[in-house]
């Protein structure tokens, strides 16, 4: 049965989906680990949730602040570090899905979440590499999540590698597991995935209210469009239910965040006020 | 008692006085939770200038250094930035102003520089695809020495590697630790031992020094052993604004508003103003939040426990002689044994002897 939803809804559920029952994960801040928790409570139990502060296997209770944050669980399998967690579980190969958050992507699915605008001494500062480049490489697929960031020709700086050039030079430089890479990348505005032999990013769904057009206006090159283009995920009740539950504030849109979040501020702030 | 002539525990100032020079290397050991914010707030306010800063994670603790003017040189891999597009970050307006050099790390390649240094290597391997990346390719003030690749002598492929560094001085706050600098931590472990345990000197604050018995029953926790450490101080809420697993949640409305105000440098200064300059320690910095929010605001953040199950360390004994007073793997008392010994020659008189 479906229910209406939000767009942020919508992206936390195709998020989700792709993550299987049994898959070891590691999960970004935000919209990956309100989709980890959406994917660990309905349609893959046994999926073993990460972040790269060394927290394996947890679930959340709420939506973390950050990944280091454990006052979002109630405990957690095992304790590793960050050095180990990068090691011993991503470069060893025990990393099935990486989902992160992007700046800038080009059409091959490299990203940028370091400099925009220049380069790093006069450039607009970004949050920067943090774990990005060293799981986008080992883990055999990367799910990548575009709220505020851009398409563009040319990465203003390289963070981290998606197929780079294209084609099999992924694969060809020896320096990646084999077969691996981003598979799929989801904007508020449509889902995209990769080409099986060219690597090329490609249109392969819109969400509701946007057309292609609207997407390839966005797009510096000639956006390749799925043909069928595919409908937008169906949202079940339980999902819906478990999202609004559990992580009301990534359900919403951002505006509708800061309003709620600027209302009880100055309750706490001037709240005393008002009453005498 | 040794103790006596040589006791860590002071307060945040006595160590920071101490032990944080101008123009050190200086190490955030905290990543991203438990920041030592007490500690940074008092390097600000005791003007050091300077430094050349490890963090692995920054936030407002890198932000506040480089507002304080402390700050020369930095090696990051993550930090803030506030308010999106059109607001910004202390790190970026002083080093578009040439004021801060920085040289930007991924998580993984800044942590094996100090676990290098941690364990006396001079090099660490890193993740071979990083040298498809700009962290690789563009180089700030380390230069050639960011990363250098060498040959894997067993499979003749290129490495990357970057080199063991051990900062003169790192800070680091933590649940509890004992006198002698036994400091425990928990949670997300991040890179926090690897910090503290590269660093040349480590000033550990906690929330509570815990009698050495605690320590010794729980060794799992520690992550520094107390004769690395230098000063051990006592400061309850030392990393609020962040959250310390057990103690207290992040404070997301006080965090809210200091990212609000650092949209702007005008903004962030007098934030710096109110929180750092305008506190003389600690507990002034606790009696300000307390008189402008409330003390229910402060009630509301603090954890409601959820302890580990105890690890045993007990044993089955913890004598040789059972309760008879023999030997438990020999069956026979102390006055047997000697006998034994004395009877077959074995016991010498030192003073008689030739």
């Amino acid at each position: 049965m479906s229910k209406k939803a939000t767009k942020e809804e919508l992206m936390i559920i195709a998020v989700a989906r792709e993550i299987k029952d049994g898959d070891k994960v590691i999960l970004g801040v935000g919209l990956p680990t309100t989709a980890g928790g959406l994917a660990k409570a309905i349609n893959a139990p046994n999926c073993v949730l990460m972040t790269e502060a060394g927290i394996i296997d947890f679930e959340p209770q709420v939506p973390p602040n950050h990944i280091a944050d454990v006052m979002c669980l109630r405990g957690f399998a095992c304790a590793e570090d960050l050095f180990n967690t990068f090691t011993t579980i991503n470069y060893r190969g025990f990393v099935d899905k990486a989902i992160l958050g992007v700046g800038q992507v080009d059409r091959y699915g490299n990203l940028n979440t370091s400099f925009m605008e220049g380069g790093p001494t006069t450039g607009m500062r970004l949050t920067g590499a943090g774990g990005a480049p060293d799981f986008i490489a080992y883990a055999q697929e990367t799910i990548l999540t575009l709220r505020n960031g851009e398409f563009v020709e040319k990465l203003d700086y390289f963070t981290s590698p998606g197929y780079l050039g294209g084609g099999s030079e992924r694969d060809d430089s020896g320096l990646f597991p084999k077969g691996s890479g981003p598979t799929m990348l989801i904007s508020t505005e449509g889902i995209f995935r990769f080409d099986k032999v060219t690597k090329e990013i490609y249109l392969e769904s819109l969400l509701p209210g946007f057309t292609a057009e609207d997407i390839k206006a966005k797009v510096p090159w000639d956006l390749k469009v799925a043909d069928p283009i595919k409908p937008p995920p169906t949202p079940t009740e339980e999902e819906i239910e478990y999202i609004r539950t559990f992580a009301p504030q990534h359900c919403v849109p951002r505006q509708v965040m800061m309003e709620l979040a600027a209302g009880k501020f100055m309750e706490v702030l001037f709240g005393k006020n008002k009453k005498e | 008692m040794p103790e006596n002539k040589a006791s860590k525990i002071m307060t945040t100032g006595e160590a920071i006085e101490r032990f944080v020079r101008d123009g050190c290397e200086l190490v955030i050991g905290n990543y991203t939770v438990g920041t030592c914010y007490n500690q940074i707030s008092e390097i600000i306010r005791r003007g050091i200038k300077g430094l050349t800063i490890y963090s692995q994670s920054g936030v407002f603790d890198v932000e506040m250094l480089i507002a304080g003017g402390c700050v020369d040189r930095a090696v990051l891999t993550y930090c803030l930035r506030s308010g999106g597009r059109s607001g910004g970050s202390m790190l970026e307006r002083r080093q578009r102003a040439g004021k801060v050099r920085a040289e930007d790390f991924s998580n993984f390649t800044y942590n094996a520089m100090l676990t290098a240094g941690a364990m006396g290597y001079s090099f660490m391997p890193v993740l071979p695809a990083i040298m498809t990346s700009d962290v690789f390719k563009v180089r700030d003030f380390m230069g050639e020495d960011k990363f250098r690749v060498v040959e894997c002598p067993y499979t003749k492929k290129p490495i990357p590697v970057v080199q063991g560094v051990n900062p003169d001085v790192c800070v680091v706050h933590v649940q509890r630790a004992d006198r002698h600098g036994n400091a425990q931590y928990w949670g997300a472990l991040g890179s926090v031992k690897w910090a503290c345990l590269a660093s040349k000197k480590v000033i550990v604050s906690c929330e509570e020094i815990v009698h050495e018995d605690i320590v010794k029953s729980s060794p799992h926790n520690t992550i520094v052993p107390g004769f690395r450490v230098d000063a051990v101080i006592e400061e309850p809420l030392g990393a609020h604004p962040a959250e310390l697993s057990g103690c207290y949640n992040l404070d997301v409305l006080f965090w809210s508003l200091a990212d609000m105000a650092n949209k702007t440098e005008e903004g962030f200064m007098a934030w710096m103003d109110e929180w750092v300059y305008g506190v003389e320690d600690r507990a002034s910095y606790i009696e300000r939040y307390v008189r402008k929010f409330g003390k229910k605001s402060l009630d509301a953040l603090m954890a409601r426990p959820y302890y580990s199950a105890p690890a045993d360390y007990g044993a089955a004994f913890d004598s040789m002689w059972d309760e008879e007073g023999k030997m438990r793997y020999w069956g026979k008392t102390r006055q047997e044994i000697e006998n034994i010994l004395e009877e077959r020659g074995f016991l010498i008189d030192v003073e008689k002897s030739d």
